[in-house]
């Protein structure tokens, strides 16, 4: 068993992520909004832009909320953890098998976005497979936000807050804009290192040049987040074991 | 040397801090110890520290004073985990797997591949009386199919030592008497067992001994072989044996029931082959323990 990720844990996670009907019914929109834009000229960016990016991030939020304090709190991760495994490998677990689940409902998406360009009079681009591969590592990322909020955040208040804090980013950026105009750039640019960047312009066929430094930023966004994760969740574990 | 005990709690103490800044002691300077093929039961009333003793030793939760053991180690280190099994009081699982599920996970989680965790599961999940609702998801369960599924999953990794909170409740008379036999195979051979249970009758007929709680302190142990079982035998032709065999039936004859001392149940059939031979025709044998109720509510009620 690897010491970084249970992969039975991540199993189960997968199993129970598919079992819930909100990650389907949003899952559903997310394809039928890739099938809809699928267009031979789309380079297959067209699942994770526009409407779909909308659609993938609620995805990803509807897969990490709670990811962790479903188990926690119904007690079933405490006879987990009494086997022999560590709490880094059972928080992997629970990481990775969201990202299955993720993972399966952006190949579906994907899949159907293909088929939709190839209906439309596409040939096969390889960069179609990229922007699948973009996508999940950017997915992931926010999904290792996610789960990094859930190790101290109750219930499914780890999506919540994610989602607060993004609203409010996008408001006081709307606010900049509007009232000091010659603070735009510099939130812009701050903005380029918050939270995980949307790696698609690698693959955009508008775009001169193949940009894959928001893609390799999203790596950091996926381990970083699961470093601070597992230290937080370690400290919580021992703090509640001696209270 | 000696083996050290399977379970060993040394002085151990434990308390909560309350919200107007107080303390409450859940246990305080508890010492016990559970040895190999021993089943021992924690009784006391509701807040006496029996869950929170059960957790000190799994180190679910850590004292604040004294030391908790498993196997003469450190409860935490992976190797002791593998030899425990844990049934805790009202288990809670992800209800969208099903019962099947859970059990091949937490076998996988005991080290087994894939398919041998499943072949155990199953295996397991038949033992409790789940064959059918294991397919089934957790969210359909009953509260005492839950409590089996947790019964099911302490026995998993055919545990050296096994902690099991209240595991009767909830179940039916067949579930109770089907943990009985468990138990007993288990000890049989050789596990060890600590129980927390409220079902005296259970206790009585099971344990080696019994350790009365109250206020997180150990008032009394109790062993439970020093005093032994009672055989109440019905028979149908007790006056005809009291004529013909008065020597083995003068004492303990009551109308036409039997009454005798015996260490075990293991006693229980040679003494009833011993009897036919004699000419008995047993009706009904009935086994009653030393009254646990009556010395529950000596030691931890201060009743007489």
């Amino acid at each position: 068993m690897s010491a970084l990720i249970c992969w039975p844990v991540a199993r189960a996670t997968f199993r129970t992520r598919l079992r819930s009907p909100g990650p389907w019914l949003v899952g559903f929109l997310f394809t039928v909004a890739g099938a809809v834009r699928g267009s031979r000229h789309g380079a297959g960016i067209e699942t994770f832009s526009g409407p779909g990016t909308i659609w993938f991030i609620v995805l990803t939020f509807a897969l990490g909320a709670a990811i962790l304090s479903d188990e926690i709190e119904s007690g079933h991760a405490q006879l987990v953890l009494l086997r022999p495994i560590t709490r880094a490998a059972w928080y992997g677990g629970r990481l990775a098998g969201g990202c299955l689940a993720m993972g399966l409902f952006c190949v579906i998406a994907w899949l159907a976005t293909f088929s939709a360009a190839v209906a439309r009079g596409d040939g096969f681009d390889p960069m179609r497979f990229a922007s699948l591969v973009l996508a999940l590592v950017w997915g992931c990322a926010w999904l290792s936000v996610l789960t990094c909020l859930g190790a101290f955040l109750p219930r499914w208040t780890n999506a919540g807050a994610l989602g607060l804090i993004i609203l409010a980013w996008i408001l006081l950026f709307g606010i900049v804009a509007t009232l000091r105009p010659a603070w735009a750039g510099v939130v812009e640019t701050v903005t380029r290192f918050l939270g995980p960047q949307d790696p698609m312009i690698f693959a955009e066929p508008t775009k001169p040049g193949r940009d894959l430094g928001p893609a390799l930023y999203d790596l950091v966004w996926i381990f970083v987040p699961w470093v601070v994760g597992v230290a937080i969740l370690n400290r919580r574990e021992l703090a509640r074991r001696r209270a | 040397m000696d083996d050290p005990p399977a379970l060993e709690l040394r002085s151990v103490s434990k308390r909560y801090r309350l919200r107007d800044g107080g303390e409450f002691a859940a246990v305080d300077s508890l010492s016990l110890e559970v040895r190999r093929g021993e089943i021992v039961a924690l009784l006391g009333p509701n807040g006496a520290g029996k869950t929170t003793a059960m957790q000190l030793a799994l180190g679910l939760l850590h004292a604040d004073a004294g030391e908790a053991r498993l196997f003469g180690g450190d409860p935490e280190l992976l190797a002791i985990r593998r030899r425990i099994g844990y049934g805790p009081d009202a288990p809670l699982f992800p209800k969208e797997l099903t019962g099947l599920e859970v059990l091949t996970l937490h076998g996988e989680l005991l080290g087994f591949h894939h398919g041998d965790a499943k072949d155990r599961a199953i295996r397991f999940a038949t033992e409790v009386g789940l064959a059918e609702p294991s397919r089934r998801r957790i969210a359909t369960y009953s509260r005492g199919q839950q409590q089996r599924l947790g019964v099911a999953l302490a026995l998993l990794g055919d545990p050296d030592l096994l902690l099991l909170d209240e595991p009767t409740a909830g179940l039916d008379p067949a579930g109770v008497a089907a943990m009985r036999e468990m138990l007993v195979n288990l000890r049989a051979r050789g596990a060890a067992v600590l129980l927390n249970s409220h079902l005296l009758s259970e206790v009585e007929r099971v344990c080696d001994r019994v350790l009365f709680l109250k206020g997180g302190r150990l008032l009394r142990t109790h062993e439970m072989r020093a005093t032994g079982l009672r055989a109440e035998i019905r028979l149908a032709n007790a006056s005809e044996l009291l004529a013909r065999v008065p020597q083995m039936f003068a004492s303990g004859l009551d109308g036409n029931r039997l009454r005798l001392e015996i260490p075990g149940e293991d006693a229980v059939p040679p003494l009833v082959r011993k009897l036919v031979e004699a000419g008995a025709e047993i009706v009904e044998v009935r086994l009653i323990g030393a009254d646990l109720e009556q010395l529950y509510l000596e030691i931890v009620e201060g009743r007489t």
